[in-house]
Order: C-alpha cells, then sequence, then structure tokens
C-alpha cells in the first residue's frame, strides 16, 4: 500500500488566536532560557511565528510535516508543539535535564519532531524528500522546512534545492528565518547572500518575501496546497533577532542566553 | 550467466518492485543509462543527479512517508561524502533506506583514489542500528536484497564493480550468519575467514592451496552479527585469519580480535598506503599487499604462533 493521500482534518486558527499562541510559547523559551542550560533565544523568538503558522497547518493535516531545519531554534520548536497541542506536557520545566529528551538541539524522541537536527542543511533535505513521497503517491501534503539565514551557508541546503526544482517538488517549502546573525555574529559581516530571491528564482523556486512575524500572512501561505505548482517554494521571511522581546530585539548577543528567575519574570510580563 | 554485485542488485529489485509497490530506486548519476529499473518501473526510479548528502536525507524522508528507498552511488560517495546523513537519517533516526554501494574497497582500481573506499566498514560500523553486508556473488546479494526489502531497518550493502564470483553454497533457510565454507577433519587447523568478493576469492584460492584450512565466510559484519559469528567462530577455532580488502583500522578483523580475545586473529587487509598509479583490480590488490601470497604467509604466521598483527584484546 502506497502512502495515501488526505486532506485538511481541520481549519486552520485565526491570526488573533496564533499571536495568543505565539505569546504564551515565547514565554515558555524564556522560562528555558532562565533554567541551569540556557537557550537559543533569539532564533528561537525569531522563527516562532513561522513555527506557529507552519504546525497550525500540519496539526489540521496528516499528509503536511514541518522540519525545524535550524535545530539550535529547539527551545522554541517545544514551546510551539506544546502550544499547538502536538505535546502533550510543558517542555520549559524539563528542558536540558537528564531524565528527558528536551535537548538543546531536537530529537525525534520528542513527540512532534520530525527528524532530528541541528547539523545544518539535513532537515531541508528530509522536508523535501517528505514532499517528493506525496507527490510520488498523487497525494496533497507539504515539506515545509524552516532553515536559517546563516544555514544557508551549507552546501547540503542548496544541493537539495537542485533536486527539488529538478524534481518539480511544488509541495516544497522552504521558509527562510531571515533574522540576519549567525553564531558569530552578523551574516553580511560573515558571508553576505546578496539577491537572495533572485538566486531562489534562478534555481527554479517561486519565490514570496513576508514580514515572518505576520502570522495571517504566514498562515495564508501554509494554507495552500500548491497541488498544481511545479515549482518550489522559497518564503523569505524577514524576522527580528528576539522577537517580542525588546531588551534583546536585533541584538546579536541574544543568540545565545542564560538569565536568572527574577530577569525572566520581568520579560515575561514585557514579551510581546 | 552469472551477475556481478551491482547488477544482481539491479535485477532483484526491479523483481522485487513488480510486488512491492512501496519500493523506490534512487541513483546519484552512477547507475547508467539502462538501469533495468529505469525500465521496469520509471515511476518510481529517480536519478537525483550528483547530490548524494541530499539523496540520503531524502530518503529518509521518504521511508517516513511509507516507502522503501534504496539508494545507490559508488562507496566512496556513500560512506565518505555522505557521512553524516548516513550517521543521522539511518543511524540515529533509524529510517529504513538501503544504500547499495559499488566501487567497494579498490575494485575502481585504475579510476584511483577518488573511485577507490577502504574506509567505509569503519565508518559504517562505527554508526549504531545499521545492518552492514558484503555479500560475495550473485545468490548471496540477491538474497541480502530481498532481505532488506522486508525490513524496516537500514542497511548498507558493499559491493564491487564488474566482478562476477560464484555464489558459494549456502542453506536454502537464507543467509547463514557463518558460512562454514569447508570444515576439514582436522580441527585444529587454521580458520580463514573472509569478507567480500576479494577476501572470500582470495580465502578460496588459499583453502584450495592448502586444503587442511578451513573457511568461514562472513556476509553481515555489523557489530550486533558479528558479536553472534564470534561466538560460533570461537567455539570452533582459535587461530583465524580474516582476509578483507579494507584498511586494518575499523575493519573485521580488528572486531573480531575484540570480540575473541581468547583467539589469535591475523589478518590481511589493504594497510594504510596512498596509492597513485593505474593496474587493473588484482594489480592494485597485489601493490596492497593483498594477493594469495600474503594470506598464505599470513596462515603460516599463524600457524607459526608468531605475534598477531591484530594483538589479542587490543
Amino acid at each position: 500500500m502506497t502512502p495515501q493521500a488526505h486532506s485538511l482534518t481541520a481549519s486552520l486558527d485565526s491570526g488573533t488566536a496564533l499571536h495568543e499562541r505565539a505569546l504564551a510559547a515565547r514565554k515558555l523559551v524564556i522560562d528555558m532560557a532562565a533554567s541551569e542550560r540556557g537557550c537559543h533565544l533569539g532564533g528561537s523568538l525569531s522563527a516562532m511565528d513561522i513555527m506557529i503558522a507552519a504546525l497550525d497547518r500540519v496539526a489540521a493535516d496528516e499528509g503536511s510535516r514541518m522540519v525545524l531545519s535550524k535545530g539550535h531554534a529547539a527551545a522554541g520548536l517545544y514551546s510551539a508543539l506544546y502550544l499547538t497541542g502536538m505535546l502533550a506536557e510543558n517542555p520549559a520545566p524539563l528542558y536540558g535535564s537528564v531524565e528527558h529528551h528536551y535537548t538543546g538541539h531536537p530529537t525525534h524522541a520528542v513527540p512532534g519532531v520530525t527528524f532530528p537536527t541541528g547539523s545544518l542543511g539535513h532537515g531541508v533535505a528530509y522536508a523535501a524528500g517528505w514532499a517528493m513521497a506525496r507527490r510520488t503517491a498523487g497525494a496533497d501534503g507539504l515539506g515545509i522546512a524552516v532553515a536559517g539565514d546563516g544555514e544557508l551557508q551549507e552546501g547540503l541546503v542548496w544541493e537539495t534545492c537542485q533536486v527539488a526544482a529538478a524534481r518539480r517538488l511544488g509541495n516544497f517549502v522552504l521558509v527562510v528565518d531571515r533574522n540576519k546573525g549567525q553564531n558569530d555574529g552578523l551574516v553580511v559581516d560573515i558571508s553576505p547572500m546578496a539577491e537572495l530571491a533572485e538566486r531562489f528564482r534562478s534555481f527554479g523556486f517561486d519565490t514570496v518575501e513576508v514580514d515572518g512575524h505576520d502570522l495571517t500572512e504566514l498562515s495564508g501561505i501554509f494554507a495552500r496546497d500548491r497541488r498544481d505548482s511545479e515549482c518550489p517554494l522559497a518564503v523569505l521571511a524577514d524576522t527580528v533577532k528576539g522577537k517580542g522581546l525588546p531588551p534583546v530585539e536585533g541584538k546579536a548577543a541574544s543568540h545565545y542566553v542564560t538569565i536568572d528567575a527574577e530577569r525572566a519574570a520581568k520579560w515575561k510580563e514585557i514579551v510581546r | 550467466m552469472t551477475l556481478s554485485g551491482r547488477d544482481a542488485y539491479r535485477d532483484e529489485l526491479t523483481h522485487l518492485a513488480t510486488e512491492d509497490e512501496r519500493i523506490l530506486c534512487l541513483e546519484a548519476d552512477l547507475g547508467g543509462s539502462k538501469h533495468p529499473f529505469a525500465a521496469g518501473h520509471p515511476d518510481r526510479f529517480f536519478n537525483l543527479g550528483i547530490a548524494e548528502g541530499a539523496m540520503v536525507d531524502m530518503a529518509a524522508g521518504l521511508a517516513a512517508a511509507g516507502y522503501k528507498p534504496f539508494v545507490s552511488t559508488f562507496a566512496p560517495f556513500a560512506a565518505l561524502r555522505a557521512a553524516e546523513s548516513v550517521k543521522l537519517s539511518l543511524g540515529y533516526f533509524g529510517a529504513g533506506v538501503t544504500i547499495v554501494a559499488p566501487y567497494a574497497g579498490v575494485a575502481g582500481a585504475w579510476f584511483g583514489t577518488t573511485h577507490q573506499c577502504l574506509e567505509d566498514f569503519a565508518v559504517l560500523r562505527g554508526i549504531p542500528g545499521i545492518v552492514v553486508a558484503a555479500p560475495h556473488g550473485e545468490e548471496e546479494m540477491r538474497a541480502v536484497v530481498r532481505g532488506a526489502a522486508v525490513s524496516d531497518r537500514p542497511h548498507y550493502i558493499r559491493t564491487g564493480r564488474n566482478a562476477k564470483p560464484a555464489s558459494l553454497p549456502r542453506p536454502a533457510t537464507g543467509i547463514p550468519l557463518v558460512n562454514w565454507e569447508h570444515v576439514p577433519e582436522e580441527s585444529d587447523e587454521v580458520c580463514l575467514v573472509s569478507v567480500g568478493e576479494t577476501g572470500t576469492e582470495l580465502a578460496l584460492r588459499a583453502r584450495e592451496a592448502h586444503p587442511a584450512l578451513a573457511h568461514a565466510h562472513l556476509c553481515f559484519v555489523d557489530h550486533h552479527h558479528l558479536q553472534q559469528a564470534a561466538d560460533e567462530l570461537s567455539a570452533r577455532y582459535h587461530r583465524f585469519v580474516v582476509v578483507e580488502e579494507h584498511r586494518p583500522d575499523g575493519g573485521v578483523a580488528s572486531a573480531l580480535a575484540l570480540l575473541m580475545p581468547g583467539c589469535t586473529v591475523h589478518t590481511v587487509n589493504a594497510g594504510h598506503e596512498w596509492l597513485s598509479c593505474g593496474g587493473d583490480h588484482a594489480e592494485v590488490l597485489t601493490q596492497l599487499g593483498m594477493d594469495l601470497p600474503a594470506v598464505l604467509e599470513a596462515v603460516e604466521r599463524c600457524r607459526s604462533n608468531h605475534p598477531p598483527l591484530v594483538k589479542k584484546g587490543t
């Protein structure tokens, strides 16, 4: 029996509901930053709205999968999975502890985590494989990868883009969390990517540039099945590192943060 | 007509796919223009282009969606270039993906070092959870492919280029843990342990030269299988010469030496050299010290109880 077609089994939530979900998830990320381990705060918050919108689609459609390829935003992924209802327990108090699976980069031992990521680029290829499976089966369903803009420096990303375009995987959606930062500084200072949209178009992708924090627009993109499209889709989502938390927004130092409980309490009051 | 290992794989998979529509065949531009699977099942044959790492990770996505992907590219590109994808997708994630890797060892011969792979056992055996097979002959290759197709486990299947060794006799029930190709009446003799096409052919020739030698052939060489094989081997013999087309590091001999601390394990392998010259497969093997005289010399060393090349328990 080959994989079967599935249709959306539940309706997608409104932008307001998604915003409330994202806000609650951001507070959990702050809790994880206040853990003994700390967490990748800036990237978790920049990718949060993308993940909330994508997981809303995945929760309503068993034929779609989302992979967080920039696995260092694991704290954000665990929070988003929990708030979307795909993870039963609150991961924040368990994050990084020895008896639980909430590692600093995601493992598939956590319910809802599709593929183990953290070594950059692999999640992009996995999502393309999922999309290829749906197309081969004649079924709907998206393979969605959420990558970082720094991650685009990995050759595997472009190797996969070449294959996805050649295979005409119109249901493969690569979302670039364009927060402009990477581990050691700014993307523009380390290895800039000029004309990114044109670069994807030259590979044979459809492209769309969006505000990566506009949940209504993101939700609209993920709601489309793209069954008639033969071009993969690159979503260039402009985001802000540390989004929603004014003290760290746009600051490179937000990449990895460890805070105390007192600061976490203050930040949870002002996060938006 | 006997088929080479890679042709036997292609033919067997093409037949299996007739009955099992979940089987997919993926290539990275080294499948040739006359691949039988492409002719038999064009809607399930995919040449993804020269993209080995992407192919392996994409295969994990295909497997997660319910398919049985068989991916093939030359051993150096599968085991080394795509090593991290293999670790994550087949090892850690445990995707039911089968990799078939021709050009293992120095079967690529005059094509040069880039097209040889004497390190794949070390890489693949170091990644828990993957079934590692080195079949010898058409029938064993067919049996391994059939087994992989009904298994949910990840597989790595190593083979050569165009060599067509005659298949060894084996039980009709499948591939034994240890295929005792020859057990002489004298039980205190040295036992040859052969791995892969070259190792097995050399062992057969050595056994013909010295009929008193025992010969055990191993097809599956991952840690799980070798653990059990070691028990069976050491129950019968205590002096072994392992013949394998691989570097000494991370190969089967070093694993067996660890698994059989009470036994003496000698090895004939491809050594540590980098070659940069031509020649056919046999000529390259000779330059690496893998020929019949080397095997006979190792047997004699083992018999004389000279210090083993691979020390016990190290």
